[in-house]
């Protein structure tokens, strides 16, 4: 099972990353939310607004690209009517379906790269990490815990065959109620404790704590419980789901 | 002349159908308007950190994005669509004028766009508590309009590609994530560097957001004839270029066996 999930990660990463135009759209969006960030927060003064802004960007695009990976892969093997074989298997279905969410999640890190890069050469924003330790960790944990929140929409589309288009209607949402460029403070109060389920809001408080200095471990030891949550919610959503789409007979519809 | 409009009409409508027998309207509906509902507040908020523009400024160029996903991926999926169910080669094989059947796939979902536009316009002008006169709303809908129509074209443009790329939806979204920054959506177009202004005005949008901005503030649709008639212009521009590129690759597909390569 740890093979196969293991395999899972590699093998999808490697396949996000053959396509040249896939992987300029992984580079282009976190630069572009990135750039408008810099435009309008002009924030030349407070050169941690602006790595916060490329940081915030960089999750941005982790989320997004872990709801497209996991939508997209299940819509593609509908397409190819491979899902039934993939669900017939003897592997657990969230050892195939953790792998595809996680691995996209790993993708995204790329924007991260991509941003501090950006903002280094286009707009001086300062790349200085303050704990480097704790950032190399801070990214990977956050790569899992929001993986793993992928797992549990997994679930969902395994049972609509419109799952693409759920997926997507999940980013702008999930953007802003965890914080990632715009503080929760101007948000409405209702929004905080929904934010704190939320993956995304405390892998981007790792790595911003571990860049600009602060208190880094405790948000990276969130991402790790929340992982292990999100698994245990998105492992069972996923076999109850998996026993409806298979009731129905809906798993090759596309 | 008459099957042309049939090709337009009835093959769009049983499209349009179509849809509605592979997804269900209670998840066609949610998606469709909370996409754009959230993307404003994104940026309304964004600003608001910021403390640039209104939420005024935010609300107008994020529902005009919505109108240019539509028409930019109206078209665009119009063959991409059709590539992936194999049936362009079928398809193209029909004597059928090749404009008309495209843009008879691409119509219902600009009509989409331009409603969820003007709905998640109410909608989220009620939550950030914004006011446009309604003596404002014949320039707006001649704005969104002629920025339907350009975006539309530049979605022809795409969709001639599809004929001959797979990736065209990626491509097409990386569009209009540029559109995010430099159709001045979302960032003042002073703010911009110079040579990125340049290519602003040539793009569609750009104007149309312009004009709409202008009409919400007051102006009148005389006052802003020239933005608006500049997005006709460029619609009109990207609308040749579009039928030229159909023709080609087209041609070329054929030539290289490619239109069944999926």
């Amino acid at each position: 099972m740890i093979a196969a999930i293991l395999t899972g990660v590699r093998l999808h990463m490697k396949q996000a990353s053959r396509n040249p135009f896939d992987l300029s759209g992984v580079v282009v969006w976190p630069i572009l939310y990135a750039s408008i960030a810099y435009y309008l927060l002009d924030a030349k003064h407070d050169p941690k607004l602006l790595l916060s802004a490329s940081l915030g960007a960089a999750v941005m695009l982790m989320w997004s690209l872990v709801v497209i990976a996991s939508s997209g892969t299940l819509e593609q093997q509908r397409w190819q009517g491979t899902l039934e074989l993939v669900v017939a298997a003897p592997t657990p279905l969230t050892a195939v379906i953790g792998p595809i969410c996680v691995g996209g999640a790993l993708v995204g890190t790329y924007g991260i790269g991509a941003t501090l890069l950006w903002g280094a050469l286009l707009f001086d924003v300062p790349v200085s990490i303050q704990h480097p330790l704790a950032f190399a960790v801070a990214i990977p944990a956050a790569a899992l815990a929001v993986g793993m929140l992928g797992l549990i929409m997994a679930a969902t589309f395994v049972l609509y065959r419109a799952a693409f288009h759920l997926g997507i209607a999940t980013q702008y949402p999930v953007w802003i109620v965890t914080g990632l460029l715009v503080p929760l403070s101007l948000l409405p109060a209702f929004v905080r404790p929904i934010s704190w389920l939320l993956a995304p809001t405390w892998g981007f408080r790792g790595m911003q704590e571990a860049a600009i200095g602060g208190t880094p471990w405790p948000d990276i030891g969130m991402c790790f419980v929340l992982s292990v949550v999100y698994l245990a919610i998105g492992g069972t959503c996923l076999v109850a789901f998996e026993y409806v789409a298979r009731a129905r007979g809906s798993l090759r519809l596309t | 002349m008459t099957n042309t409009f049939r090709v337009v009409f009835v093959g769009g409508l049983t499209s349009y159908r179509a849809l509605f027998g592979w997804i269900s309207p209670w998840i066609f509906i949610p998606h469709t308007l909370g996409y754009p509902i959230f993307e404003i507040l994104f940026f309304a908020y964004l600003g608001r950190f910021a403390g640039v523009q209104s939420d005024q400024f935010f609300l107008i160029g994020n529902a005009f994005l919505a109108i240019a996903v539509t028409g930019m991926f109206g078209m665009g999926h119009a063959t991409a669509g059709e590539r992936r169910s194999q049936t362009l080669a079928a398809l193209l094989a029909s004597p059928a004028n090749r404009f008309a059947v495209f843009l008879g796939r691409a119509v219902p979902s600009i009509l989409t766009g331009c409603i969820v536009a003007a709905m998640s316009f109410s909608i989220c002008a009620a939550i950030l508590g914004v006011h446009v006169d309604l003596s404002s709303v014949p320039g707006l809908l001649l704005a969104t309009g002629a920025s339907a129509f350009a975006c539309t074209a530049l979605g022809l443009c795409l969709g001639a590609l599809g004929l001959r790329g797979r990736n065209v939806s990626v491509f097409a979204d990386v569009i209009t994530a540029c559109m995010l920054v430099v159709a001045g959506a979302n960032v003042p177009l002073h703010l911009l560097p110079a040579w990125l202004q340049q290519i602003s005005a040539c793009i569609p949008l750009t104007h149309g957001i312009e004009a709409a901005r202008a009409i919400a503030n007051g102006a009148s649709i005389s006052g802003t004839l020239d933005p608006l008639l500049k997005e006709l212009l460029i619609g009109g521009i990207y609308l040749v270029i579009g039928l030229a590129m159909l023709r080609f690759f087209e041609y070329e597909g054929r030539r290289t066996a490619s239109l069944e390569t999926f």
